[in-house]
């Protein structure tokens, strides 16, 4: 009995300079987003919600905390007798002596590991976007016109096209058509259409493109892959996605697409899209329900368990287990994991890392920045010292020795290593 | 066969806890959900879990198919793997006599060959009813370094509630030398958290000595006492028997009180965020512009609005525009309308709350409730599980309305009075 199946393969990503204190630690995917999830809960909760129920991570950076947030699989019900999730690092062989050399040849690397599952699609995805959706629906799309590769795109302004890979795609339904041209990151763009890095692949053709494009020396998808299947005039469509979509390159895109949880109706809606995430890592599951002091005051905020809040939150976002003192103040931040901020502290646009301390008194960012306003992003296990001003748009990396600490401030843009 | 070192646990859950009144009208006692986001149980179940115990048998009897459904696989407790387990028991027929649990030495004795099939030295036996956080590891190692056939924990409580318990009188070495179960006269004020430990051949012979010894309190430890080594193992700490809404009600809002003396976190208390099957997890708790919360517990899936004091929240409660919920411990999925209020009450699962609707109208906290006097007289109202209060009624102190209450059964009456149910 022939069963269609679907192979998922995410690409978890590495370390991004663009948001280097989050990533010193982690990959991409793993960075901590929504109040409670991980990035990578977004492609995982969809692929669960679309009922893929085999996927592999392919990882090369820094995996641990990757691993230990997948688990099991178990949070996005991935375990049973014929589902499961895969990492895959990269890893010594007889005749390839190479890392991952970019996401093409991530997946050819792995293609043992697909032939044994022998799936009648492949869907290859980036595992750092926030957005909700249901494969399903492209992968029925990609069936019915025979397709061999049908990639995911958004409409973008002209203005900002230039950062992506952009097509021109016909329009011959609502849903998609077929792709007439691909750019990869073009100066003057001819079509709308920005790349999702979401694929739908042929097998069959996927092999033979991937086994061709290690002839070359760059083995990326966008780059090389989807210009080569354009090239052979292969049966290329381009899926139109109409729907939220969020992105976390930089400290500042990730900290405006964070803001867009927040509103009385917010774009991203975590229980609407039935996010999940792995409830036992950091001991999600084990922290009690967010206290509010006598003079606590939460406004435009979200809070998960764990939470104590004495002091004042306006339009941020704290994760479990943040402390906020009695007469502290927080603005438009997003708190990771058991923060502890203390009396008199100012927090104004800060992004911080897990277990960070704001001793007393420290100021973090203005109302006002001088420049456009500027995140300032704290790496983890830092302790802030007492009555420090660090400024907007500044750097700050993980565990900073005490004596690396400037005396009195820190300017703005300024870095601290 | 291995003997097992570890003790094996018998957590008596089959009590009615009639006095929680409509809290228990679906569920027993230990399923009863509290401090937000936990049940009961979980307080026991992760004293066990934490105390390094890793086999338990729960004795069921009343309703006990939410407290089922809550323990799951026992995941939530690290319960599971080749050599853990915890095991549902629930009063069963065979080829013997059998019948409900009479008691609770009765309902371990109609267990006896769960207790053979688990090897161990000794037996640990508790309820589920309780608060209170403790390390059995340390009480078993008191039993066997005092040689104890039956160790049992106790405290101290003020000599006007020592009726409420068993009772015993120690000598210098903790050895009960004499035991008086509810005594209306106190001669001590050392009483009994209905914690045992039990040397488990010892137990084996007690429990086949006499079928008519039905109760470990009335019947086998005052025995116990004169002809074998019983002990009492002192505790210190927060221990609270939520038996009555009143005791209920102050413990959850002891949570919020700083240093009273129970912190769910740092007690280690696990609960099962599986239960219940949602497909997708619950998002932080969300606090929308306009909205107040002073004082108060609110579990991730809350939506506030509204104003919210002195208050205890399960996951997905709604408080809308302009609504205010005070001294209020709502369940999961609550929603409390616009503009409506909700004062000194318990709200069960998914009530709703309609718009402009006061729940606790009035002054008069003490005209008891009329057909529960002894459930409701400090002033605190139940709304049950689904009930919908209809918009723009007003219930009153001590009422009940009762679960399943919608529009269509109101009667057109938009009050009801102090004391009245509906």
């Amino acid at each position: 009995m022939h069963r269609h199946s679907t192979l998922a393969m995410i690409l978890a990503g590495g370390r991004v300079d663009e948001l280097g204190v989050l990533t010193h630690y982690r990959p991409k995917s793993a960075v901590p987003f929504g109040g409670f999830a991980r990035v990578i809960d977004f492609p995982l909760s969809n692929l669960l919600h679309s009922g893929i129920e085999r996927i592999a991570i392919l990882s090369q950076y820094r995996s641990y905390s990757l691993i230990n947030h997948i688990g099991t699989g178990a949070a996005w019900d991935m375990i049973g007798r014929n589902r499961g999730i895969s990492i895959l690092p990269p890893f010594k062989d007889y005749d390839n002596p190479h890392w991952y050399r970019g996401s093409a040849d991530a997946v050819y690397q792995n293609l043992d590991y697909i032939q044994y599952y022998g799936p009648s699609v492949i869907l290859v995805l980036s595992g750092d976007h926030i957005y909700q959706m249901d494969y399903r629906k492209m992968i029925r799309y990609h069936n019915e016109h025979d397709a061999d590769l049908t990639a995911a795109f958004i409409k973008v302004p002209a203005e900002s096209a230039s950062r992506f890979g952009v097509a021109e795609i016909a329009d011959d339904t609502p849903e998609g058509g077929r792709m007439l041209s691909y750019e990869e990151k073009p100066a003057a763009p001819k079509g709308r259409w920005a790349s999702l890095t979401v694929f739908c692949f042929r097998p069959a053709v996927l092999f033979e493109m991937l086994k061709r494009n290690q002839q070359g020396d760059s083995y990326e998808f966008g780059r090389d892959i989807i210009p080569m299947m354009m090239r052979e005039r292969l049966n290329v469509h381009g899926y139109k996605f109409r729907g939220y979509w969020g992105y976390t390159r930089t400290i500042d895109e990730y900290w405006q697409t964070s803001m867009d949880l927040l509103g009385p109706d917010p774009k991203i809606d975590l229980e609407a899209w039935g996010i999940r995430t792995n409830l036992g890592h950091r001991n999600i599951a084990d922290r009690q329900p967010v206290k509010i002091g006598a003079h606590g005051c939460l406004e435009n905020s979200m809070a998960y368990n764990g939470c104590i809040v004495e002091g004042t939150v306006r339009n941020s976002i704290l994760f479990p287990g943040v402390h906020v003192m009695a007469g502290a103040e927080i603005n438009d931040s997003v708190l990771f994991f058991d923060n502890i901020v203390h009396q008199g502290v100012r927090l104004n646009r800060v992004v911080s890392d897990v277990n960070t301390v704001f001793n007393r008194d420290v100021r973090v960012g203005a109302p006002q920045c001088e420049q456009p306003s500027r995140v300032s992003v704290i790496g983890w296990n830092n302790s802030v010292p007492e009555g420090l001003h660090i400024g907007c748009g500044c750097r700050v990396a993980p565990r900073i020795a005490p004596e690396k600490w400037p005396q009195e401030k820190l300017d703005d843009g300024e870095e601290l290593r | 066969m291995r003997e097992s070192s570890d003790a094996l646990v018998l957590l008596l859950a089959g009590g009615i806890g009639s006095r929680l009144n409509l809290l228990v009208g679906h569920r027993a006692k230990p399923a009863v959900p509290f401090g937000g986001i936990y049940r009961i149980i979980d307080f026991s179940l992760s004293n066990v879990m934490n105390s390094g115990l890793t086999k338990v048998g729960v004795l069921t009897q009343y309703k006990p198919l939410s407290l089922m459904a809550h323990i799951g696989d026992g995941a939530a407790w690290d319960f599971t793997g080749r050599t853990r387990g915890i095991k549902i028991l629930p009063p069963r027929t065979g080829e013997k006599d059998s019948d409900w649990y009479k008691g609770t030495a009765d309902a371990i004795r109609q267990n006896i060959d769960f207790i053979l099939a688990n090897p161990s030295e000794q037996v640990v036996i508790l309820s589920g009813d309780h608060i209170y956080r403790m390390d059995f590891d340390a009480m078993l190692s008191y039993h066997q370094h005092k040689r104890a056939d039956i160790t049992i924990g106790m405290m101290v409580v003020p000599k006007r509630d020592i009726h409420q318990f068993g009772a015993g009188i120690i000598d210098s070495e903790n050895r009960i030398v004499d035991w008086e179960e509810k005594p209306k006269v106190p001669r001590t004020n050392l009483a009994s958290m209905g914690i045992y430990v039990f040397d488990t051949k010892y137990l084996l012979r007690t429990l086949a000595r006499d079928r008519k010894e039905v109760d470990f309190g009335m019947d086998i430890i005052p025995r116990a006492i004169h002809e074998d080594r019983v002990y009492a193992y002192p505790f210190y700490g927060y221990w609270r028997d939520v038996g009555t809404i009143q005791s209920y009600w102050e413990t959850n809002m002891d949570i919020i009180r700083e240093n009273s003396g129970i912190s769910p976190e740092a007690w280690e208390i696990r609960p099962n965020p599986e239960y219940g099957g949602r497909p997708m997890d619950r998002a932080p708790a969300r606090f929308l512009p306009g909205s107040k919360v002073e004082s108060s517990l609110i579990s991730a899936g809350c939506v506030i609005e509204g104003t919210v004091l002195n208050s205890v929240l399960s996951p997905g409660v709604r408080v809308k525009k302009g609504a205010v919920v005070s001294n209020a411990v709502v369940f999961d999925d609550g929603v409390v309308g616009e503009n409506a209020v909700v004062d000194l009450a318990i709200l069960d699962k998914r009530v709703q709350v309609g718009a402009g609707a006061v729940v606790g109208q009035g002054d008069n906290l003490t005209l008891a409730n009329e057909q529960f006097p002894k459930h409701l007289y400090t002033g605190i109202s139940l709304v049950g599980k689904e009930a919908k209060i209809p918009p723009g009624a007003q219930i009153g102190r001590n009422c009940i309305v009762n679960f399943g209450y919608n529009d269509d059964s109101f009667n057109g009456q938009q009050v009801l009075a102090d004391g009245q149910s509906a």
